[in-house]
């Protein structure tokens, strides 16, 4: 389970990298959906008090993938922490992109759905893992 | 069972016991884990959002439409009424890649085809993103009939907030058409009228019949030819100006 949320967030933040990059390049990301990358790129919603949400985005993979590197009490929940807050932030963009600019971004939606993903797979590994074995004093 | 037995058997249900304990208080703590995480995920969201809503756009300028500022422009269209060449440009006044067309590749349109009377260049003011793009597309009829349209278009941009935020208020458009030389009350009053209607169905008519479905949308026609499509988003028209 670690594994594939490692292998999740990796293509997450290729995606949030990729879309960085276009962003303090100037350019429009490629898209499949006519121009729908770039409205959402250009749009108001595409920073956060003057920061990238791709960037933050790049950071908040980042952090998911420092918090998979250990396999503790504490590194499982930190990953479930993360991924369920970058999950709500990308269903809060998602919202956005659909019922206020009328645009979709494929790119935004690719990273949801790793965000989804890993929400699923860190949350799932916390509540399987076995409990803290208490080695008891004779 | 001898009594050593039964010691073992009374350990063993302890150990149990106590693992079972030690699984329940586990699976509490893990539990309240998430909720607090689904709590400081719903603040971010809220956060977020207060932050979005909160980015207010520039006011309105003077200096806005400089870049047509002295272009004559007669019922939409701008530059000389009689060059060779038609480029038309389809619109949304709420859409951030018209406002960075507006940035990018009208000044070099306008600058060297338009002036030169080589290029005249109308808009067609589509309203397909939202109420907020319908009300402001009426009041830019409003500005075409004073002839002070693409003045009207590019205070706008300068001005554009996020979208059907609410911030295309009357008052917001009264602004943009006083800082683009328009009389705001005549070309609100006109936006009420039968004729806006008409504009916007005429301008949602012309991008249907060239099938153009997103904003910019630039086409080129010479003469008596057909329209044709020549650009969409961020473009440079130069090479088929040129051709």
């Amino acid at each position: 389970m670690r594994r594939s949320a490692v292998a999740v967030a990796v293509v997450g933040l290729g995606i949030a990298t990729y879309l960085t990059i276009v962003h303090y390049a100037g350019g429009e990301p490629v898209c499949a959906v006519a121009h729908g990358c770039a409205t959402v790129q250009k749009s108001d919603y595409a920073q956060l008090a003057g920061v990238p949400v791709a960037l933050l985005g790049v950071f908040g993979y980042l952090a998911i993938l420092a918090s998979l590197i250990r396999d503790t009490e504490t590194t499982r929940s930190a990953a479930a922490f993360l991924s369920i807050g970058g999950l709500a932030f990308s269903g809060w963009l998602t919202y956005v992109e659909v019922f206020e600019l009328d645009a979709i971004c494929i790119w935004c939606v690719g990273s949801a759905i790793c965000m989804a993903l890993l929400a699923v797979l860190s949350t799932a590994r916390m509540l399987r893992s076995p409990p803290p074995v208490r080695v008891r004093a004779r | 069972m001898t009594k050593r037995e039964l010691r073992e058997q009374r350990r063993a249900h302890r150990l149990a016991a106590e693992q079972a304990a030690v699984a329940a208080d586990t699976r509490r703590r893990r539990l309240w884990r998430l909720g607090i995480a689904a709590g400081v995920a719903a603040i971010l969201v809220a956060t977020a959002a207060a932050v979005s809503s909160s980015n207010d756009a520039p006011p309105p300028t003077a200096d806005a439409a400089s870049i047509v500022a002295g272009i004559p422009e007669s019922n939409g269209v701008l530059g000389d009424p009689d060059a060779p060449v038609t480029v038309t440009e389809y619109v949304d006044l709420q859409c951030p890649i018209c406002a960075e067309a507006a940035r990018q590749t009208l000044p070099a349109l306008i600058n060297d085809y338009v002036k030169t009377g080589k290029v005249k260049l109308q808009a067609r003011t589509l309203s397909f993103l939202g109420p907020d793009s319908v009300r402001a597309a009426k009041v830019a009829a409003g500005a075409q009939e004073q002839g002070r349209l693409w003045a009207f278009l590019e205070t706008f941009y300068t001005s554009q907030g996020t979208e059907n935020s609410g911030y295309v208020t009357d008052d917001f458009l009264r602004d943009v058409a006083k800082a683009a030389g328009v009389d705001a009350d005549k070309a609100l009053a006109f936006a009420d009228t039968p004729q806006a209607q008409e504009a916007l169905d005429r301008a949602n008519g012309d991008a249907a019949s060239i099938k153009a479905d997103s904003t910019p949308t630039f086409t080129i026609k010479r003469g008596d030819g057909p329209e044709t499509i020549a650009g969409v988003g961020v473009t440079d028209l130069s090479a088929e100006l040129d051709r």
